[in-house]
């Protein structure tokens, strides 16, 4: 036992300092997404040709639509919906290949969800990418938020996962300058009211009429006038920092607290060209603020959004929110809250050290100890990956265009004609694991509200979800899973499947870890091993389809 | 939980899984069972439909106070168009002088004018925090501050109706998501599925097979004899469910009285309601959720993302009317929102989270064509906290009187479905037909 634990005490140092594991074999593979190499600018620029190129499009579809129409919709209930003329009349299938063809820069958000599952599946740093889902989770950013399905490559790269092991007070100030942070919370929309002046005028009309020129007149900006009132306080990210980011829900700040802080975050945008953090000085609310009774004085510029970071990182109400958060996502979903006291306190006593608090929660005997254990259910991420992982089956490169499908469908309603490809996809015998995942409920960097994941695993319980998992566990033993190659022949080497009993004991051993109660194992019995006599030859598909959808694989 | 539901789940769910081979059991085969009968010949129960509109929808939006002069002073770039000839296709839809429809919303307008659809303005909770999470989390916990309650208010209406045990449908309770709501995680079993359409396990035929050796059947047995309460339970709603829904799959689905649904996944959630409540399975309460309406930036007035979301969700309502037809007579649906929006717009033509929004009711028993509620006014002195629409209607008055009057929940049961409040039926709206 000592010297298991010294096994483990000396896994958990490595897996705490990433850096000095080698994870080559995985980083090449990633290396090959040629979209997550590219800057904020690149990919603004392919994200904006792109948008053109299909608003020229619709544009020319209304028209010829437009010229063809006969008759009034003869009444009002019979009227399709505000964009049907505007949606060609294609097949699902022509539609969803038109759909793929017109839209590459989707596919950045496709090579990070790939990326991700790489990583989850082969990584050898697997500490630090179940980090980067935490944070990610933290700092959500939901990719279907216009710039934010090629902004979210930066936030994923410079953002989170240069930081999960380092200060709290780091990761929150990146993440606030986070591009794609300040475009999902609207942050770069904020800015102090004011009054047009002619230098503006002038600006915007040679604009203008340049971009007229250039037969960008659909985009082209609206001149304002001499006195137009411009711009003014946007409130969300003022919120959701001090409710989601840093003090919690129950973190003592008021109404006014909101205001104050989303006052000081006036100016902190997006240079809408490289796609890079930018702080405009005319958009700065120049005034004096109170944040949660500390004063700012006026004038302080940008200063005054860093010091609003300094207050809430140090704040006791984030150290609590934080190793609340963290002891859910590690040790259970009501964690002791002695647990997150003491874990608060390293948060405090090391300037929130986010190795140290890491390292406390892992070494905590709450966390080693067998009543805690094994007791959250995974998420559907957890689940799909522990599966592959466990089977010892390999992820190759997805067929192309699948990637693509499965983004495509997170644009949300609002979009053309998604619901066919939904539609149509979900008829598919075959699909990806990026998919089974979105099907289990968990759509990869796609959860729309600023909340993230529920970090209280029960949440991903329900009966639809409970069937999907039988659904992937069925699809992965049979050859289903478009981009997993599941081989029960290594699985099995060495092993005769006329045995039943050995059979039985490797399988429930290599994928449960030999953890299994002696009712589920009864019926794993009956299940695979043929009752009528002669041949005695287990199935290894469908023994391991059955533990991969057995109540014990649900946890971990 | 009960002898009928376990022989239920033995001699039908069971059965059937049993029975089917290859991907998707076929639709029919089972329609000849004697189940099928009986599930067929539940035709007496009223039902209530509820829909969440997640973001915070911008109520001013929706049922538009054209008649006070503050919404046009407060709204300089996003105000609608009060109805004249000049506004044309972008002025309101008048309902009665003072409130009009946003023009998006136009396919409810002949609902609202046959009087099954009315309107509750200045409506929510007295909850401040305006964060989407607690005030959505604390709705549907029937609560307006803490930390909510244990299970979801739509839970404990099931607790409070209890039905014929030896009837209880697993389709009782359905939400059309992916994961179980607030408002029905509770003691009471419900389910919730994305999509019905495909719903079902898919698996190779040489695994399907009948008898104990079959996959599917392994699966059932292993959750079964599970100690695991939580997974034991889900799975055993999850069989009962896929059992029924076995037999009333028939084919595809074509709504009737030409209703169009729009493409949308809250038109296929509506539709399939629509087509759970047709095949008489036993649906009492279903919930279903449409999200974008967190407008903080460009929420645009007659044109714009504002308008083209209500469009979709009018659109989708209308067609569940329509499609229902007379049995609309039993159904009754609201909508509600975790709170409402700024009343004034901010420097980036979208509006801040607020207070008071706007809630719909529709159906057979629904005294319609009228906006109810005390409206505050948006005069500067009857804002909320100096800057929102007040609330006039507590959210529990709405949900008290479709209780207690749909489902016939005695007001003796009210503390338990609304702990923090005092539900007086002297507050009710009465827009629920006696």
């Amino acid at each position: 036992m000592v010297e298991k634990m010294g096994g483990i005490q000396a896994y958990l140092q490595q897996q705490l300092h990433p850096e000095t594991i080698d994870d080559s074999a995985v980083e090449q593979q990633v290396a090959q997404l040629d979209m997550l190499q590219m800057s904020s600018a690149q990919l603004l620029s392919l994200y904006k040709e792109e948008r053109q190129a299909a608003k020229a499009k619709r544009e020319e579809q209304a028209k010829s639509a437009a010229a063809t129409a006969t008759a009034p919709a003869p009444a009002d209930m019979q009227e399709q919906p505000a964009n049907a003329a505007l949606t060609p009349q294609l097949t699902p299938t022509a539609r969803l290949g038109k759909m793929l063809a017109a839209a590459r820069s989707v596919s950045a958000v496709g090579q990070l969800q790939q990326a991700k599952l790489i990583r989850a599946a082969d990584s050898n740093r697997q500490l630090q990418e179940v980090l980067v889902d935490f944070w990610s989770n933290h700092f959500n950013i939901d990719v279907k938020k216009s710039l934010d399905r090629v902004l979210k490559v930066a936030d994923d790269r410079e953002v989170i996962r240069p930081h999960i092991l380092g200060r709290f007070r780091d990761l929150l100030e990146a993440s606030a300058k986070s591009p794609a942070m300040l475009i999902y919370l609207d942050n770069a929309l904020s800015s102090v009211p004011r009054t047009v002046k002619m230098g503006e005028v002038m600006v915007t009309q040679r604009l203008r009429d340049q971009m007229m020129a250039n037969g960008n007149g659909a985009l082209a900006p609206e001149v304002p006038k001499v006195g137009d009132k411009k711009g003014g306080i946007n409130e969300n990210y003022g919120r959701e920092i001090m409710e989601l980011h840093t003090l919690g829900v129950d973190g003592g700040y008021t109404q006014k607290d909101v205001q104050e802080v989303a006052r000081c975050f006036t100016g902190w945008t997006v240079n809408r060209d490289t796609g890079e953090f930018q702080f405009r000085p005319r958009m700065h609310d120049n005034g004096e603020k109170v944040v949660l009774g500390h004063v700012i004085p006026a004038n302080g510029g940008m200063q005054d959004g860093e010091t609003v970071l300094d207050i809430l990182a140090a704040s006791p109400a984030t150290a609590h929110h934080i190793s609340l958060e963290m002891c859910e996502r590690f040790v259970s979903d009501d964690p002791p809250p002695a647990l997150v006291d003491r874990i608060a306190g390293v948060f405090t006593s090391t300037s929130g050290d986010l190795r140290a608090v890491t390292e406390a929660i892992l070494t905590s005997p709450e966390f080693l100890s067998s009543s805690d254990y094994n007791t959250k259910i995974k998420s559907p991420l957890e689940f799909a990956v522990s599966a592959v992982r466990a089977t010892g089956s390999t992820l190759t490169t997805p067929q192309a265009g699948l990637l693509e499908k499965a983004v495509s469908t997170m644009e949300g309603s609002g979009t053309l004609g998604r619901q066919q490809a939904v539609d149509r996809i979900n008829k598919r015998p075959r699909q990806s694991l990026n998919w089974h995942i979105y099907d289990l409920g968990e759509p990869l960097f796609g959860c729309a509200p600023p909340t993230g994941y529920s970090e209280v695993s029960r949440t991903w319980v329900s009966p639809g979800a409970l069937i999907e998992r039988l659904n992937f566990a069925l699809a992965l033993t049979e050859q289903k899973v478009s981009d997993v190659k599941f081989d029960a022949q290594s699985l099995f080497a060495g092993i005769d499947l006329d045995q039943p009993d050995a059979v039985l004991d490797h399988a429930v051993d290599t994928l449960l870890q030999g953890r299994v109660s002696d009712a589920t194992r009864k019926v794993l019995q009956q299940t695979v091993v043929p009752q009528d006599g002669a041949d005695k030859t287990v199935n290894p598909n469908k023994l391991v389809a059955l533990i991969i959808g057995s109540p014990e694989f649900q946890r971990k | 939980m009960n002898v009928n539901r376990r022989i239920f789940l033995k001699q039908g769910a069971l059965a059937f899984v049993c029975l089917g081979a290859g991907p998707m059991w076929g639709p029919n085969f089972l329609r000849n069972t004697a189940f099928a009968a009986e599930l067929g010949s539940r035709r007496d129960n009223k039902i209530l439909i509820c829909i969440f509109q997640r973001g915070a929808v911008d109520g001013l939006s929706m049922v538009v106070p054209h008649g006070d002069p503050h919404y046009y002073l407060n709204r300089p770039d996003i105000s609608l168009k009060a109805p004249s000839q000049a506004a044309g296709a972008e002025g309101v839809l008048d309902l009665d002088g003072y409130f009009g429809f946003n023009p998006a919303l136009k396919p409810l307008l002949p609902i609202f004018q046959q009087g099954q659809l009315a309107a509750i303005q200045a409506c929510g909770s007295p909850n401040s925090s305006r964060s989407h999470f607690e005030s959505q989390d604390l709705m549907e916990s029937g609560v307006d501050e803490g930390n909510g309650t244990r299970d979801g208010w739509l839970n404990r209406l099931l607790g409070c109706c209890p039905e014929d045990a030896a009837k209880q449908s697993a389709f009782r309770a359905v939400s059309t998501t992916a994961i179980t709501p607030r408002s029905l995680q509770g003691e009471q079993d419900s389910l919730a599925i994305r999509d019905l359409d495909t719903f079902g396990l898919a698996g190779d035929k040489s695994v399907m097979l009948p008898g104990p050796t079959g996959t599917a059947n392994g699966f059932e047995n292993m959750y079964a004899s599970a100690v695991d309460t939580v997974l034991h339970g889900t799975a055993r709603e999850s069989f009962d469910a896929l059992g029924m829904l076995d037999k009333i799959r028939n084919g595809a689905y074509v709504p009737a009285n030409g209703a169009a649904y729009p493409n949308s996944p809250f038109g296929k959630n509506l539709r399939q309601i629509s087509q759970l409540i047709k095949a008489n399975v036993g649906l009492q309460v279903a919930f279903a959720e449409v999200d974008g309406w967190d407008t903080h930036a460009n929420q645009g007035n007659a044109k714009g993302t504002l308008s083209t979301r209500l469009g979709q969700f009018g659109q989708a309502i209308a067609a569940l009317h329509q499609d229902l037809g007379d049995r609309m007579s039993d159904v009754v649906l609201v909508t509600m929102s975790e709170f409402g929006r700024t009343v004034h717009e901010n420097g980036n033509r979208g509006t801040d989270h607020g207070h008071g929004t706007c809630f719909f009711v529709m159906g057979g028993p629904i005294k319609g064509g009228k906006v109810y509620g005390d409206w505050p006014t948006l005069a500067p002195d009857k804002l909320f906290q100096n800057r929102d629409l007040a609330v006039t209607t507590d959210f529990r008055e709405v949900f008290g009187e479709i209780v207690s009057r749909h489902f016939g929940v005695p007001m003796a049961d009210m503390p338990t479905l609304f702990p923090q409040y005092s539900v007086d039926a002297a507050r009710f709206r009465n827009f629920y037909a006696a």
